[in-house]
């Protein structure tokens, strides 16, 4: 069989690239989709994952913003710095007079600041002191009338003492009431 | 001179059969490297998705987290918050009872209310009345009760009446 060399030379070409797209084809391509298959699995695995997230997220910010709304007075109410001016500005007219002493800081509360008022009053019967503790619930603060609460006749009017509990975030937020004015 | 009658063929380096090879084989190594590119591409794309998805989740779980703590804080607001509107209603309510309690008949002077305590001052026509139309609810509140009297000038006698709840049931008088 006489073979010429160009054939030799086409065949030798032929049989190398050949080799070249075997071995490229099955030591780096399919590796390389087997790779690209695992990944695009993967990815798929993880934008679900993404998504439950984002749902959650977005229920998650529906309560809260809902809780917000829903509470929105307590939660400006525990915000507000607490001013001995305001609040007897607020209070006046429950009493004949109101001094509130100084706020002193207590031990936290459900980490929560408590503070304490100590007040003095003067009212004219029982019920304006009734309406105050109605009144308090609606105030801007979160203040609890706390014992020790004395009531002493003094003629036509009645001197009450009391000490209030004021709370509020657990940030040094409160003002530092030095102020006790007398109505 | 001619020593043919054909025409002589051209040569050239790139025979047919040359050409058709490299054609072949240009084609399937355009193919497997342009599919080589895709490949490389899509994973330097998936990485990069991947480290997007990542920083996307850690985002989200950081935000979700944040609104938990916010929830949370709220939800302890709330709970304060209504403990301490319910304290001050019992409280009122608790007033009103005491004042409620003392017949017209007795004055008071002074009421101390303390957090498991009560102490009155006051004036009573006579012990009886104090004894029957005041001691007696008090003593059904309180699991103790102290009276001490004194004379007036006009027949009169003032009273202090010192009350207290035990303290392992005080919390359900509060």
């Amino acid at each position: 069989m006489n073979i010429s060399r160009q054939n030799i030379y086409i065949l030798s070409l032929s049989v190398v690239l050949l080799s070249f797209v075997l071995i490229f084809s099955f030591a780096v391509l399919i590796p390389n989709g087997k790779e690209y298959r695992l990944k695009r699995a993967d990815l798929k695995k993880e934008y679900k994952k993404l998504k439950q997230l984002s749902d959650f997220s977005y229920e998650t910010s529906t309560i809260l913003q809902k809780l917000q709304s829903e509470h929105r007075h307590i939660i400006t109410s525990f915000d507000t710095p607490f001013t001995a001016n305001r609040f007897e500005k607020q209070h006046r007219s429950y009493f004949s007079s109101l001094k509130l002493s100084k706020l002193q800081k207590k031990e936290n509360e459900d980490n929560f600041s408590v503070y304490e008022v100590n007040t003095t009053s003067e009212i004219s019967s029982p019920k304006s002191f009734y309406n105050f503790l109605e009144a308090v619930n609606k105030s801007d603060w979160i203040v609890a009338v706390n014992f020790p609460i004395n009531f002493k006749r003094d003629g036509e009017m009645i001197n009450s003492s009391f000490t209030m509990k004021v709370y509020s975030n657990n940030k040094d937020k409160v003002k530092d009431s030095n102020t006790s004015g007398n109505l | 001179m001619r020593y043919s009658y054909i025409k002589p063929r051209k040569k050239t380096a790139l025979s047919k059969d040359m050409q058709l090879l490299f054609t072949f084989f240009g084609v399937t190594l355009f193919m497997l490297f342009l599919t080589y590119s895709f490949l490389v591409f899509k994973d330097y794309r998936f990485d990069q998705t991947r480290a997007e998805i990542l920083q996307e989740e850690i985002d989200l779980r950081k935000n979700i987290q944040e609104m938990k703590v916010k929830i949370a804080l709220i939800e302890n607001q709330n709970i304060l918050s209504e403990r301490v509107y319910t304290k001050n209603t019992v409280l009122k309510d608790s007033i009103h009872n005491l004042f409620d309690l003392v017949p017209g008949r007795i004055t008071l002077s002074q009421a101390k209310i303390m957090e498991n305590g009560l102490v009155l001052y006051g004036v009573t026509p006579n012990k009886d009345i104090y004894n029957f139309m005041l001691q007696a609810p008090l003593r059904s509140i309180f699991h103790r009760t102290y009276s001490s009297f004194y004379p007036l000038e006009n027949g009169w006698f003032r009273f202090v009446s010192t009350n207290y709840i035990d303290e392992e049931s005080s919390d359900e008088y509060k």
